[in-house]
């Protein structure tokens, strides 16, 4: 009995730190790395179908009229350079826009940051450092996938939000929001609140297929969501480019730069 | 208060989005609740098995749903089949209840893994258009249906008395640091040990919370972790250099290596944290100096399993080399197909026995080799590219990826990718470093580690369990 004890009390303490450190409001850092929190109290705490309170005009869900931007637009059929920024769900999606890059003459450079989120993305000037590098005619964002459930994600997201917007500048750009695998706490109407009409491809109630951790698509079904997403940028979006439909399959982007999670 | 209530709900509910695992802090929030009922009734030994019973049966439940009931039905099959095996006089009799009990249980894993394949090679045979039936796949149905099936031949063969009560069989079966992943555990080296119903001593305890922490670190910290460039390597057949290519092939070489011998370890730690000693799985695989060495280190519950239920019987080393040889490559190529429902399955176990094939009809000469260290080096590097290569298939999507990444890394190669290759992947190197740095290491200096951890102080141990709690999530 004794040695159960003397357990029972170890596994409980380590539980406590870890969850009293997700109450802990500011970053904890140890030698310069900001340690993750859990999610234990957020999971237990969140409402299961919390939204926030954004004004309903500030919003662009599929479900509303489409704005008069979003109707079809002539494409412009010139070669682009196209930069192709976002979290680990480019995986799966990076590899099929290459091949309609490839497929239509673009230039496809895309730049993998793991486990990043709007506020990495928006707390450095990192993608305005892509953008001279690369010169992009195009931006494609993927982002959100990290903060389904952040609480109070308006307060807490929207300058990061703002910020990356205003790295693209006047760049015509196309935001892939994340896909959902439970309801989020407002990153996706956070998103369309910010960016323009026609700019942002809402991926929340399409079906995926997903891989074993449950969150990303497989290789097969993120092909279909970026399948998706070309030809809604071609027939819906604000700045359609030529995006004809190549064969099934994947191909390599000109540069793929990958960028470890942030410490 | 009721948000709050429904949340804890729904947490305890199944979902086949999060199936529980032991690296998650649910299981461990569970296991808080758990623990002290466990030590409260550890000596009332039916007591304790309708409790354990009713959580693994909770635990299957998380990660499978109703098909807990399933897994409720096969024992009770066993158990009675096994009883009517015992009872019976007659050879004959016998012999017919043990291949009913067995045809049972490979009927069910049939259905549940193997059918999709089936109608799919059925419609490729034929040409007709191939509609995949709606078929879940129970997690740990492979585990416990091999050890279904070793306990009724081993009831047949005299090794074992059927269990008295269906209730120590289904626990035996259901026992959940092992259910869904493994070890395969035998019923004669369980059984005995749930008779007894020690007392967990305190060095079994903190053996086992060391098994967890190794396992989790394993797992939940180094192969999660170099899996997000492995993955990206394997998503993309022909996307990456070659140096870059060659990385993701060793990076997963080591990804499953961790991912599962950690897990194994998780299981093996927590079964002991209860007092019950459950058979090593993994042995440094890696360090391995020939292709049969390396399954008496790899998954040895398998690799013994294997050997002793279709091997042996399909007549071992008895009856000529030729036949020695079709039995190893027949073995393996169903060995290949327990670990999954496609060809590339049965590929890499047919690959691995004819490895085992060629290293037995080599084995007379390369004892001849000195015994050198150089000899010992190149002997564990052949085995560890060879063992590497044929994880490529087992990993790529399809025969053509497999071909086109390996193809990659030999024929894309550039050595000017090494230097930005480790500047941008800087913490994937060290992963992969400490990884390979343990391979370099002795068994009894991990032992001794583990015994420096059981005679540590409280306070270290929980100091490192909360340092490894927070790097969890960190990573």
């Amino acid at each position: 009995m004794k040695p159960y004890i003397s357990l029972w009390l170890l596994l409980a303490i380590a539980l406590a730190a870890v969850v009293g450190m997700e109450l802990v409001a500011c970053p904890i850092e140890i030698f310069g790395v900001e340690l993750q929190k859990s999610t234990f109290v957020d999971v237990l705490s969140t409402e299961p179908a919390a939204t926030c309170n954004l004004p309903v005009e500030a919003t662009t869900l599929p479900d509303e009229p489409m704005p008069e931007a979003t109707k079809p637009i002539e494409p412009d059929t010139m070669p682009k350079s196209i930069l192709f920024i976002g979290d680990s769900m480019l995986e799966g999606l990076s590899p099929r826009l290459a091949a309609y890059a490839k497929h239509n003459g673009h230039r496809l450079n895309s730049v993998i940051w793991y486990s990043s989120t709007t506020e990495v993305w928006g707390e450095c000037d990192k993608l305005a450092g892509f953008v001279k590098k690369f010169h992009p005619d195009y931006v494609v964002v993927c982002l959100g996938a990290n903060e389904l459930f952040v609480r109070d994600i308006i307060t807490k997201r929207a300058h990061y939000v703002d910020n990356i917007l205003n790295q693209i500048d006047t760049i015509p750009y196309v935001w892939i929001g994340p896909p959902n695998w439970k309801k989020d706490t407002g990153i996706n109407q956070l998103i369309a609140s910010k960016t323009k009409p026609g700019t942002f491809f809402l991926s929340d109630g399409m079906h995926f297929d997903r891989a074993k951790d449950g969150a990303h698509p497989t290789r097969r079904s993120a092909e279909l969501w970026m399948d998706s997403v070309a030809s809604w940028v071609t027939l819906h979006s604000a700045h359609p480019i030529k995006l004809a439909k190549p064969a099934p399959g994947t191909a390599r982007a000109t540069s793929v730069t990958v960028l470890q999670p942030k410490k | 208060m009721t948000t709050f209530i429904d949340n804890i709900l729904h947490q305890l509910a199944f979902d086949p989005a999060n199936p529980m695992l032991f690296s998650c802090g649910l299981f461990w929030v569970l296991f808080l609740v758990f623990l002290p009922v466990y030590a409260m009734l550890k000596h009332r030994r039916t007591q304790m098995m309708i409790f354990v019973l009713a959580f693994s049966l909770y635990f299957y439940y998380k990660s499978s749903g109703l098909f807990f009931m399933l897994l409720v039905c096969t024992s009770l099959c066993d158990w009675l089949l096994s009883h009517a095996i015992a009872r019976s006089h007659s050879r004959r009799n016998r012999r017919l209840l043990m291949w009913l009990s067995i045809t049972i249980s490979l009927s069910v894993l049939g259905y549940f893994k193997y059918a999709n394949f089936i109608v799919w090679n059925w419609c490729a045979i034929v040409g007709s258009n191939f509609q995949p039936l709606d078929i879940i796949l129970p997690v740990g149905i492979s585990f416990y249906t091999f050890q279904s099936i070793s306990y009724v031949v081993d009831v047949y063969k005299h090794r074992i008395e059927p269990t008295h009560s269906w209730l120590e069989y289904a626990f035996y079966l259901s026992f959940f640091p092992q259910l869904v992943a493994g070890p395969i555990v035998r019923a004669d080296y369980f059984l005995p040990q749930l008779r007894d119903n020690r007392s967990a001593s305190r060095e079994m305890v903190y053996s086992g919370l060391w098994l967890v922490i190794v396992g989790i670190v394993k797992k939940a910290i180094i192969a999660d972790y170099i899996a997000q460039y492995n993955d990206l390597v394997f998503s993309n057949p022909g996307g990456y250099g070659g140096f870059e290519t060659l990385m993701g092939i060793l990076g997963y070489t080591m990804q499953i290596y961790c991912d599962f011998s950690g897990y194994s370890d998780m299981a093996i730690g927590i079964a002991l944290i209860l007092g019950f000693r459950l058979s090593d799985n993994f042995r440094l695989p890696y360090q391995s100096q020939n292709i049969t060495e390396f399954w008496r280190r790899w998954h040895i519950s398998l690799s013994s399993w294997l050997r002793d239920y279709i091997y042996i019987p399909l007549g071992g080393n008895r009856h000529g080399r030729t036949r020695t040889y079709i039995n190893n490559l027949a073995t393996m190529l169903l060995g290949g197909l327990w670990h999954g429902a496609a060809w590339k399955f049965v590929f890499w176990g047919g690959m691995h026995g004819v490895g085992l094939m060629v290293h037995k009809a080599m084995k007379p000469r390369l004892d001849r080799l000195p015994d050198t260290w150089l000899t010992r080096a190149a002997s564990r590097a052949l085995t560890m590219v060879f063992v590497s290569l044929l994880w490529v298939f087992f990993r790529a999507d399809s025969f053509g990826d497999a071909a086109t990444i390996i193809g990659c890394a030999f024929t894309g190669f550039d050595a000017s990718h090494i230097v930005p290759f480790i500047a941008e992947r800087g913490t994937w190197c060290v992963m992969m470093a400490v990884i390979i740095a343990l391979h370099t290491l002795r068994l009894e200096w991990l032992e001794s580690a583990k015994q420096w951890f059981v005679r540590a102080p409280w306070a270290v141990k929980l100091l490192i369990f909360v340092v490894l709690s927070i790097s969890n999530h960190s990573f």
